[in-house]
């Protein structure tokens, strides 16, 4: 089966820097979507469903984080966690 | 950032009785009270921040853990504390699961840095499966301090 990766660098807009909130709502729409999203932080790569994983990685306002996504609506899944990122996951 | 700059240790819980969500936060705010980590008046209005902010998304955030918190202006340093559920709770967390480890943390509203360091912490440490079952299995607060103790010391996580 074909499997398509896609890759996006985000930057963390809000304040606060991406706390458990934020996390959460990544989690919550990668897991809608039923897609696969890696977040790289310098040699840190964890899974964008597990909040767990993805608090660990302490990213500051300011700071960028690669996304990784696998599978047929790797782009579109993409595209809303970008928006995600740049609303400031719903101002803060 | 180590536990040791944020815990009260003190105020941990080795053994909470309360069996839902805000009866969980109650006591460990209570803990913290009493403990000297926060103003007596400010009690009610630390439990309605965080039970408000639960009300935004649960902070379970699986594997058995929840990290309630909030930002208060009556603390001028990060305030936290360790509870431990033997029974487990319905924290409406986002695995569907119980959970068993509380970290709770009230944050001054103007060090959100500090927040998210305490955060890392706590999330790097809860990756080792060791440290997590070790602190489930605590029966006193003596021993979930020396479990701390020892996290802090680079003897689990990564």
């Amino acid at each position: 089966m074909c499997r398509f990766t896609a890759t996006r660098t985000v930057t963390v807009a809000n304040p606060d820097g991406l706390h458990l909130r934020a996390a959460t709502m990544i989690a919550d729409l990668v897991r809608r979507h039923r897609a696969e999203v890696k977040v790289v932080k310098g040699s840190d790569r964890v899974n964008a469903t597990d909040v767990l994983q993805v608090i660990s990685l302490a990213t500051f306002a300011g700071e960028e984080l690669l996304l990784e996504a696998t599978g047929e609506n790797a782009e579109a899944v993409l595209d809303m966690l970008a928006e995600l990122f740049a609303n400031q996951f719903c101002n803060d | 950032m180590k536990f040791a700059d944020f815990v009260n240790t003190k105020a941990i819980r080795a053994d909470l009785t309360a069996t839902e969500k805000e009866g969980v936060v109650r006591e460990m705010v209570q803990s913290l009270l009493d403990a000297g980590g926060i103003k007596k008046d400010e009690f009610e209005s630390i439990v309605k921040a965080i039970l408000k902010r639960e009300e935004l998304g649960s902070t379970g955030i699986g594997r058995g853990v929840a990290v309630p918190h909030t930002k208060h202006p009556s603390v001028d340093q990060l305030a936290g504390t360790v509870a431990v559920s033997h029974s487990g709770v319905d924290f409406e967390s986002l695995d569907g699961e119980k959970v068993y480890l509380f970290f709770l943390l009230i944050s001054p509203p103007d060090r959100p840095g500090d927040h998210l360091r305490a955060l890392e912490n706590i999330s790097r440490q809860l990756r080792d499966d060791t440290f997590c079952r070790f602190l489930k299995q605590s029966k006193t607060a003596e021993e979930i301090k020396l479990l701390l103790d020892e996290a802090d010391n680079n003897q689990f996580g990564s």
